[in-house]
């Protein structure tokens, strides 16, 4: 099981990797939006694979480590997240600044000779 | 009252920069209070260090140290031995005849108060270096010289010759003083201090030591640079293009000696080996006899005196290079002796130029008529710089020849010795005598500039003074300059000093005849150059070489092209290749450990393979590669892969039990594609190019596989660490402590929202702030958006549906739309206070169950964002009034003072108090301070998200002028939809 | 310590936000007087409040002023500030730049675009949040906070040349956050915990198979910090983007350079110290070379560059490649002589942003490349003319040329100003180890920061040469009080470095000595755990 989320994480991040590798800023966008799924998950591997148990008390009184997934990566995941919700929307606006101002969406801000 | 002669010491090194400091202040006009001011300075100045002189006579020594930076060994010190004390004089002395020469020879216009702070300063940093006893203080005061020598040649910076020769002087003589900083550090680390002292006190270490002779090269570096001798001389004739009174000052009489001070200096430390006589005494040689050469052929008077002061600089350096404790003598006593009638002559030929107005000799002549005075002075200075008897240049020739006489090692140049001195002291004799007749006598001179007078009193009179000097010494040498000598010589040379005597006849001896030769043999060159020296501009054979323009090409070529290349080589400004180094980079130091320690899966106990699942990440896989394929010409198409990835990342996160996250996960997802639609719109389409050159297709197709093989790499590295990790035992993890006190002390039961809000609230805290600070970004950079010419115009669709209304006459326009959107609107309107509530449900429920803030905030904003999709931006807005900045304002203070509550109870930030209350319908809801903080993350979510998602909609509101100034393409009321 | 001291400790964070939160609450832009009102007196706060804290760590015997337990939960659990000297004199460094930069900005800069005022409280809550956190996890979020608002600041006023350097400063920092979170993640999967202190605690007992995830989770993130630092070759973002920032904020962006030197410095040694066991010293030959590289290309940019911005910006790179190659000797001495240099340098560089502006004034654009050109090809001397007269520079021009010599001896390490000092403390520490022969890398680093100041005098006397001499007929700009006297202020601070080198010295060796040997710091942090073990008080 854990080799499919793996897989899963590698292509994400691969597939990102390329996009971030691309010319055009449209392509740089997407690539990090890719990569920051990939890093996520990765995130959560990090607190080992549970399923099944996800870190919500059944009863009000001190839950016992055993019976649930490692909370904290999620936290972690949930913040990072938010964080690239953010910047993924600034990218997106000083990449159609640029755009406007620079007259192509190369990343350089012109067309390679 | 008396002040001890420590004190003494501080008030000389401080009385010029206090001076300098004042100086700058007054207006540039008040050149008389700037000349009394300067005058009192230096006057003072050698009042308190001839008043030192009872201490410092055989082998005294007054010293004060202050602690600095005792870690580093480096200690403020001051120390003045006979030695330092006789160019102490020197420095103050000349420095005060100068300032009064000075004072004539600036023009009123001049604005003064510049120079004399400069130079000042300078006296200042020159008596630091001679009273340093600790060698990273000398090297300090070095490196100022240079800054206020580069200043003064400076000074007239309206010529290309001023600005050229002090950016060369700066540059030679700082390389040269960096080279003996790093020289004195590699001694320091030698000897174990910079001491000066504990150095001269460790020389037999020092010449043992495997590092000799690259610290002596160093240090010479620094010494030969300043003190000009080849082949670093070419600097000094080009700083000419300093007011005389600095060339006078500076470039003959004190900072050109710092260089042959400091070899003095330090000769009983490094001296006493082959390396120190080959080096120093040939670098030496070649100055003295090129610079004499070389001086016989200038045409202007200050370049005559430049090139003669190269080389009495060469003769002094030859003779501490010979590496005697006569030598040494001899040395001391020419250093002084230059000094004074070198300036004299420089001050002469100042006077010269500025009654006359030109400084060519061929122009000059027969000046002798209407400056008499002048001309004496002239003349008698120029005698003692040829070494004619009765002068005090005789003195110290005759111990340089008795000096060269004698065996050092032998060799053959050392035999030659002799014989080479006396034809370049022929030289020395032709060039003084020609600086003599053809500028004084001969016809009266023809069209000068100005018609030619005797100077003022006071103009002549420092010169007066310093050939007087000449004179008296010359003469009576035992009374007058014999015991000073003795107390500097018994500070360089310890208390055995060898033999000599200052007296003027010392019988028929060979050295007498070498002066007798090199005198009548200077006439001779003279009169047989005369004809050539009239008409000819500059040496014979190395007319030629130029030591600027050789100098100005190293400089470009190495500063310059050079740089740029590898700039250009070590360098990138494009971002795909940063990017390339910085995966590359990453992936290196992520791969390179796990190659040396070698890392294996343990093989724990797999979960169970669920076919469910398999397929999830089948559909995402293919998702995530077609949208890498499709991103760069169907943006759409892309985005829509993009947000299959994502759903597929959502449901593997329920099924990795974190339904918090998979909720975030689908807001945002939700969120980031409105957002990215929104921008599509002003992102113009790209067209697909096939037609390429074939040589590109190729490169391109290279550029294609390489970044393949790198995202291949990265994939595979980041999965190969997941897999490695989830297969390893996990360790005892801070998790746990979570999980066991988010209800008894965090009151939730939602352990991942109990740490967002309080056990980790502060990154929540500091997340929010990211979202908020993004948030205003946004709206400040699309206040001043120009979008892309292409994109202004009214979208297609939009144009076909109002052109449709336009031809039906009973049709308003934008009534197909709306008929089209009748329905949606609707639900979209009734939607509001659905999604309101679920957002406020979600708020209060965060606590015990997934939701919270940040997916109420998002979910919130969806709500308007609908509203605004449906009737548009007008419509919207002058209905409801949404601040969205204010929103994120007041939601940030609420995190704050919830936070800052804390401190009432005397708690730390952000600590927080909870219980239970019983709300109808909702039932109990945990009343925690978290929840008001959560509140604040709610408030600043809606605001941020809002705000980001309104500004880009305005963009289709607002009118945009196409970038070249084309008209007004306005595209008014295009809402976007 | 008082109750009101320990609150004091995250005042650094907490009243900047505050501050940029109100002026949102206020609307934004809406009142920009009372925003900038705000903003002035919040930054001189923090100055004081710097200052106090600055004297505390000092007193403390321990040299750790205070732990501040967030939301007072016990160690390693909650996430913990930590006042330490280093934490503190970078803090005040920060403030004291940051002073400086508000004021200047106060003049025009400020208006040239929207919510400078906000945007620039938040960049100070990131920076001093990076400085003080002792949490792996926190210092990203910080980190983010930085960032996000560095974007904003140097996207302030658009414009093409902005928004295009911009464009690339975000894509390759979103990138190396990625990494970031690679590698924070990578470690707590692997360490367990995300507190730094506690983590050092954990180093020598990783399991042996683990160590290899451990050491690439600490290579990735270390990748993280040194795009921040600039280290070569990922710093070819850093030139483009501070050259096109505007001047107050290149003159902060001075410090952002040194936040990521300063947690690779901080990590570095609290990790892989001697304690670390195998896992010690890793990394540091990379880092060394990594850090001469830097300085070298730092130092070619410098001579390659044609405007006074770019030659700053190389100057960067080259002071941040300086601390990161002395950091990687390893020794007490140097790493307090690097310290030394980084306060200098960055008040240095600091001023000179400040300055280039006000210089560049009422030039023409073009008068660089010209003036380039000019010296490439030589210009035939002008006729013999000995007896011009000079021309009074007005007394503006005076003070800036004052002002811009000032910058050059800083920038190129020469007396009287403490670069000198800087470099000297450097090498000769570096020279003279305590024990022990000189190490191989000091005969290296000698010649190359003696060449690097070398060519930092050559690229600035040229540079100063084009603005000041060589054209007599320039327009004098137009220079306002408050614009100078920041520059005159960071250089005189420069100065008195120089004059108190002494005691500043001794205080950079007690930080670098008790960095060399953490223990005090992880006690200080994890002791704070065992005095109260349950520190929760009872429900309400």
């Amino acid at each position: 099981m854990e080799i499919i989320l793996a897989l899963g994480i590698g292509v994400l991040a691969g597939s990102g990797v390329w996009l971030i590798l691309r010319p055009r800023t449209f392509q740089v966008i997407i690539g990090l939006s890719l990569l920051s799924y990939a890093v996520n998950l990765f995130i959560i591997a990090m607190g080992r694979l549970r399923i099944g148990v996800a870190p919500i008390l059944a009863e009000r009184a001190a839950g016992d480590p055993a019976h649930f997934a490692d909370p904290l990566p999620q936290a972690l995941v949930l913040t990072a997240i938010v964080i690239s919700f953010a910047t993924t929307a600034l990218l997106l606006v000083v990449l159609l600044a640029a755009r406007g101002l620079a007259g192509t969406d190369h990343v350089d801000g012109r067309e390679p000779e | 009252m008396p002040i001890s002669p420590e004190t003494v010491l501080i008030v000389v090194i401080a009385l010029p920069f206090v001076g300098s400091c004042l100086a700058a202040l007054f207006p540039a006009n008040a050149w008389n209070t700037e000349a009394y001011l300067a005058g009192v300075v230096a006057l003072l100045a050698l009042v308190l260090v001839i008043a030192t002189y009872p201490r410092v006579v055989d082998g005294g020594l007054v010293q004060y140290k202050a602690a600095w930076v005792a870690e580093l060994g480096l200690e403020f010190n001051l120390r003045m031995d006979g030695f330092a004390w006789m160019l102490a004089a020197l420095i103050t002395g000349i420095g005060f005849l100068v300032v009064l020469y000075a004072r004539y020879y600036m023009s009123p216009a001049d604005p003064v108060p510049r120079f004399f702070s400069f130079l000042l300063a300078f006296m200042g940093a020159m008596l630091g270096i001679v009273l340093s006893g600790n060698l990273i203080q000398l090297v300090f005061f070095w490196e100022m010289t240079s800054l206020f020598s580069f200043l003064l040649i400076g000074y007239w910076h309206q010529t290309a010759q001023a600005r050229d020769g002090a950016r060369m002087a700066l540059i030679i003589t700082s390389v040269g003083g960096l080279c003996l900083f790093a020289g004195i550090l590699i001694l320091g680390q030698i000897v174990g201090s910079y001491d000066l002292d504990r150095v001269l006190a460790a020389s037999a270490t020092i010449r043992s030591h495997t590092l000799y002779v690259p610290t002596l090269v160093l240090i010479l570096l620094g010494a030969l640079t300043k003190s000009a001798q080849f082949p670093f001389h070419f600097w000094l004739p080009h700083a000419m293009a300093a007011p005389t009174p600095v060339s006078a000052y500076l470039h003959s009489a004190t900072m050109v000696k710092a260089g042959v001070f400091l070899l003095v200096r330090l000769w009983p430390a490094l001296g006493g080996t082959n390396e120190w006589l080959w080096l120093v005494a040939s670098a030496g040689l070649v100055t003295f006899i090129l610079g004499a050469f070389l001086a016989v052929f200038q045409q202007d008077l200050k370049g005559l005196l430049a090139y003669s002061t190269i080389s009495h600089l060469g003769l002094i350096t030859l003779l501490i290079g010979l590496d005697t404790p006569l030598g040494q003598v001899a040395a001391v006593f020419h250093i002084m002796n230059h000094a004074t009638f070198k300036a004299s002559l420089f001050m002469a030929a100042g006077i010269i130029d500025h009654e006359t107005g030109t400084r060519d000799i061929r122009r000059l002549s027969g000046l002798w008529r209407f400056m008499p005075i002048t001309a004496t002075l002239a003349m008698v200075a120029a005698a003692a710089m040829a070494g004619v008897p009765l002068l005090n240049g005789f003195l110290s020739k005759e111990m340089f020849f008795a000096e060269t006489i004698e065996i050092h090692d032998n060799s053959l140049v050392d035999q030659a010795l002799p014989y080479i001195v006396t034809v370049a002291s022929m030289l020395t004799v032709a060039y003084s005598l020609r600086f003599i007749h053809d500028v004084f006598f001969g016809p009266p001179p023809q069209a000068l500039p100005r018609a030619p007078h005797e100077p003022p009193f006071l103009m002549r009179f420092p010169a007066e003074v310093l050939v007087l000097a000449c004179l008296v010494v010359g003469i009576v040498p035992a009374f007058t300059i014999g015991p000073l000598l003795e107390t500097a010589l018994r500070a360089v040379l310890g208390p055995a000093i060898p033999a000599y005597s200052l007296r003027l006849w010392h019988g028929f001896t060979p050295e007498l005849l070498m002066s007798v030769v090199a005198i009548f043999g200077g006439v001779t060159v003279y009169l047989m150059l005369r004809s050539y020296l009239l008409v000819n501009e500059g040496p014979p054979l190395l007319r030629r070489i130029k030591g600027q323009r050789i100098f100005e090409r190293v400089l470009v070529t190495i500063s310059w092209r050079i740089a740029r290349r590898l700039e250009g080589l070590l360098g990138t400004r494009r971002l795909q290749s940063q990017l390339q180094l910085l995966v590359g980079s990453a992936l290196l130091v992520g791969v390179v450990p796990l190659w040396m320690r070698g890392v294996r899966s343990e093989g724990l106990a797999p979960a169970a393979f669920d076919f469910v699942f398999g397929m999830v990440w089948a559909v995402g896989i293919a998702c995530a590669l077609a949208a890498a394929y499709q991103a760069k010409f169907h943006r759409f198409a892309a985005l829509i892969l993009l947000g299959g990835a994502g759903l597929m990342t959502c449901v593997s996160f329920v099924w990795l039990s974190a339904p918090d996250l998979a909720l975030t996960q689908l807001v945002v997802e939700t969120v980031t594609t409105v957002l990215l639609l929104l921008g599509l719109r002003w992102l113009p389409k790209r067209i697909q190019d096939f037609a390429r050159p074939a040589r590109t297709a190729s490169i391109i197709r290279w550029y294609r596989v390489r970044d393949f093989a790198i995202a291949l790499a990265a994939g595979s590295g980041l999965s190969a660490l997941a897999y490695v990790v989830m297969t390893h035992p996990q360790p005892d993890s801070i998790g746990r402590f979570f999980v066991e006190n988010a209800y008894p002390n965090g009151g939730g039961t939602n352990i991942v929202n109990v740490i967002l809000v309080d056990f980790r609230a502060f990154d929540t805290f500091g997340e929010i702030t990211v979202l908020g600070i993004v948030a205003i970004t946004v709206y400040a950079l699309l206040r001043r958006f120009r979008p892309a010419s292409e994109s202004i115009p009214v979208p297609e669709q939009q144009r076909a549906q109002d052109s449709y209304d336009e031809t039906h006459p009973d049709r308003l326009k934008g009534d197909t739309i709306k008929s089209t959107m009748a329905t949606p609107v609707l639900m979209m309107t009734m939607l509001f206070p659905v999604i309101g509530s679920a957002a406020v449900f979600l708020l209060l429920r965060g606590h015990d169950l997934p939701g919270g803030g940040f997916v109420a905030g998002v979910t919130m904003a969806t709500a308007f964002i609908l509203q605004y999709m449906a009737h548009g931006t007008v419509w919207v807005e002058t209905r409801l009034h949404v601040l969205p900045v204010r929103w994120m304002g007041i939601g940030l203070l609420l995190a704050v003072s919830v936070g800052a509550a804390a401190w009432l109870f005397d708690k730390p930030f952000l600590s927080s108090s909870f219980s239970y209350i019983d709300i109808p319908l909702i039932g109990t809801v945990p009343l925690a301070t978290a929840l008001v903080f959560d509140l604040g993350v709610f408030a600043l979510v809606v605001g941020a998200t809002v705000l980001m998602l309104i500004a880009i909609a305005h963009q289709s509101v607002r009118s945009h002028r196409v970038p070249n100034g084309g008209g007004p393409a306005v595209s008014r009321k295009t809402e976007v939809r | 310590m008082t109750r009101l001291a320990e609150h004091l400790m995250i005042a650094p964070v907490v009243l900047p936000s505050f501050a940029g939160a109100v002026m949102l609450a206020l609307g934004g832009e809406a009142r920009r007087n009372v925003n900038a009102a705000l903003n002035l007196v919040t930054t001189f706060t923090l100055v004081a409040i710097s200052i106090a804290l600055l004297r505390a760590a000092e007193s403390a015997p321990t040299g750790v002023a205070g732990v501040y337990r967030l939301g007072d939960w016990p160690t390693p659990f909650a996430i913990v500030l930590v006042a330490d000297r280093l934490a503190a004199i970078m803090l005040l460094l920060t403030s004291i730049l940051a002073a400086a930069a508000v004021v200047f900005s106060l003049a025009r800069w400020h208006r040239v675009g929207v919510l400078f005022h906000p945007l620039f409280q938040f960049l100070l809550m990131g920076i001093n949040g990076a400085f003080l956190t002792g949490d792996l996890f926190n210092l990203f979020v910080f980190f983010e906070v930085l960032l996000a608002a560095s974007y904003g600041l140097a996207l302030h006023g658009s414009g093409s040349a902005r928004v295009i350097a911009g464009l690339h400063y975000i894509v390759v920092n979103l990138a190396a956050s990625l990494f970031f979170l690679i590698g924070v993640s990578l470690i707590y999967g692997v360490a367990g915990t995300l507190n730094m202190a506690d983590l050092a605690a954990r180093m020598p007992a990783i399991r042996t198979e683990d160590r290899a995830l451990l050491e690439a989770g600490a290579g990735i993130l270390g990748i993280a910090f040194l795009v921040k630092a600039g280290m070569w070759p990922l710093c070819f973002w850093l030139p483009g983007t501070y050259a096109a920032a505007p001047p107050p904020v290149a003159s902060m962006f001075a410090i952002l350079t040194k936040v990521g030197a300063y947690i690779v410095l901080r990590l570095w040694l609290l990790l892989f110290g001697a304690e670390a066991g195998a896992s010690a010293q890793f990394g540091g030959e990379w880092l060394l070379v990594g850090g001469m590289a830097t300085v070298a290309f730092g130092t070619i940019g410098s001579l390659a560059s044609q405007d006074m911005a770019r030659l700053a910006a190389f100057s960067v790179l080259v002071s941040s490649g300086t601390v990161l190659a002395a950091i990687a000797i390893g020794q007490v001495g140097v790493t307090g002589g690097a310290l030394f240099y980084l306060i200098s340098s960055t008040l240095g560089l600091g001023a000179f942003f400040l300055l280039i502006e006000l210089v560049e004034r009422g030039r023409e654009p073009g008068a660089d490349v010209l003036a380039v050109t000019r010296e490439i090809y030589g210009e035939e001397d002008e006729l013999e003319d000995s007896h011009e007269t000079g021309i009074a520079i007005p007394a503006t021009m005076g003070i800036l040329g004052l002002a811009f010599i000032g910058c050059a001896l800083v920038v190129s390490g020469l007396p009287p100003l403490s670069g000198f000092m800087a470099k000297f403390a450097l090498l000769t520490s570096a020279l003279n180890p305590p024990t022990g022969p000189t190490p191989t890398a000091a005969w290296v680093l000698l010649p190359l920061l003696i060449l690097s100041g070398l060519a930092a005098l050559i690229a600035m006397t040229r540079a100063g040469i084009r603005a000041f001499w060589a054209s007599p007929d320039r327009t004098v700009p137009r220079v306002r009080v408050i614009e100078i006297v920041p520059v005159a202020v960071l250089l005189l601070l420069c100065a008195i470095q120089t004059i108190q080198a002494g005691p500043i010295m001794r205080f950079m060796q007690a930080t670098a000595q008790s960095l060399h040997d953490p223990s005090d710091y992880i006690r200080g942090v994890l002791g704070s755990a065992v005095d109260r073990p349950d520190s929760r008080r009872g429900q309400t």
